[in-house]
């Protein structure tokens, strides 16, 4: 898709702050060590009660909208990502409609995407724009996933942080502009990253809030966040690789192209396992895992506010991929060819 | 793919002294755990271009079986 630009990237973290000195209280010094360098996660940011996924995303929109002098009457649509929306219902991109003061003829609705959804939110926001009908769409994607974990749960304690992050994509003039996609879903993975209890196939009650310990040693109720290791990354190897070099080959680029690749920061073993596999070179793999953790849909714009700037400086274009997988399975990639006036404004904290 | 070489990446990965995994001894006994299915995984993947399957692995009772899933 052409004539199509990011216009800006913020983000935002709560500041509750957890560190690996957290995580010995519970595990040890030996076993976090352990978690630790095989995670890449030191530390990452924790809602408190009361802090929500439309608060973090509304501060990061705030900071993106302030400095783009973006005025909100000129917001075509709203598109929210989230797996932990404020409500059940109404969606939170209406919670966010009336926060941000948007006009009544903007369309708002919510995805309910995590590790791919940062793609399916760009892809979706550039097919809408495409189309011909809207302009502008500030795209929002964040979620509060430590809100579904066990503490006493290894494989997810000390992985998971909070973020919400703004995306402002709308139409351009410049037709070198573009935007190449490449989605793909396997429903047969839906019971490795789940919450099996809490929406209606299996609703709540007494013994779904109660923890046990289970078949592989951690220690979770069925409301919490089950996630199964080596299944996941056995998916990763299979459909991610054959998706990159695709998504390379349909955009006519080789990896010494690409000034930035910004993959979905799921886990820091498997990301460099992925970048060798790929033969990226490490100095244009953007990781931000070690200070934020797993950040769900909010990984991919979290890592380019973290660390994409000083990439960009002194360049006219810029050639990007990204690509997000996991939850679903689902599974996407782009890459994005744009100016590089992108704005990316400093991290914000929630207040 | 010498059964040595493989051996010692067994070592390697359950943090043991190079040469201590002969190759009867039994997961159950060892720190088989999903760190470790998942390091076993990115070797075979890594050294031998071999996408095994999680499925299989837990299916293994001792060493020699998981070396049976690359050698096969």
């Amino acid at each position: 898709m052409k004539g199509i630009r990011i216009s800006g990237i913020a983000s935002a973290i709560p500041k509750g702050k957890r560190t690996l000195k957290d995580d010995e209280k519970i595990f040890g010094i030996e076993e976090t060590t352990k978690i630790s360098s095989s995670t890449g996660v030191k530390t990452r940011y924790i809602v408190k009660d009361g802090e929500c996924t439309s608060d973090l995303c509304f501060t990061a929109a705030k900071a993106l909208l302030s400095q783009l002098e973006v005025p909100t009457s000129s917001i075509d649509a709203l598109i929210l990502v989230t797996q932990t929306p404020d409500y059940i219902l109404p969606a939170t991109s209406c919670v966010l409609h009336d926060r941000l003061g948007l006009s009544k003829s903007c369309i708002t609705f919510d995805v309910n995407l995590g590790c791919s959804g940062y793609i399916y939110g760009l892809w979706l926001a550039a097919n809408i724009i495409s189309s011909g009908t809207l302009s502008r769409i500030l795209f929002l994607a964040g979620d509060t996933i430590s809100r579904l974990i066990s503490p006493s749960d290894r494989s997810v304690s000390s992985l998971f942080g909070d973020a919400g992050t703004a995306t402002i994509i709308e139409k351009t003039d410049d037709e070198s502009s573009q935007m190449i996609f490449s989605l793909g879903t396997d429903g047969k993975g839906k019971d490795q990253l789940i919450v099996p209890a809490g929406g209606f196939r299996y609703p709540k009650m007494q013994k779904t809030s109660e923890r046990s310990m289970r078949k592989d040693n951690n220690f979770r109720s069925d409301e919490d966040l089950y996630m199964n290791g080596p299944e996941i990354f056995s998916f990763s190897l299979r459909e991610i690789p054959p998706l990159i070099n695709t998504l390379l080959d349909e955009t006519q680029w080789s990896v010494s192209d690409v000034d930035a690749f910004i993959f979905h920061q799921a886990n820091g073993f498997m990301l460099r396992h992925l970048m060798r596999r790929l033969k990226i070179p490490a100095e244009k793999f953007i990781l931000a895992l070690s200070e934020y953790g797993n950040t769900s849909s909010a990984s991919i714009p979290l890592a380019m506010t973290h660390d994409l700037s000083r990439r960009i400086t002194g360049k006219e274009t810029i050639k990007l991929l990204l690509s997000g997988f996991g939850v679903g399975y689902s599974w996407g990639g782009v890459t994005i060819k744009c100016g590089a006036n992108l704005v990316l404004p400093k991290l914000t904290i929630l207040d | 793919m010498e059964k040595s070489e493989i051996l010692s990446m067994f070592d390697d990965l359950l943090e043991l002294d190079a040469g201590t995994l002969k190759g009867d001894e039994s997961l159950a006994e060892l720190n088989w755990n999903s760190l470790a299915i998942i390091g076993f995984i990115a070797m075979a993947d890594e050294k031998y271009q071999i996408a095994l399957s999680p499925k299989d692995i837990i299916n293994a009772k001792t060493i020699n079986e998981l070396i049976g899933l690359i050698n096969n």
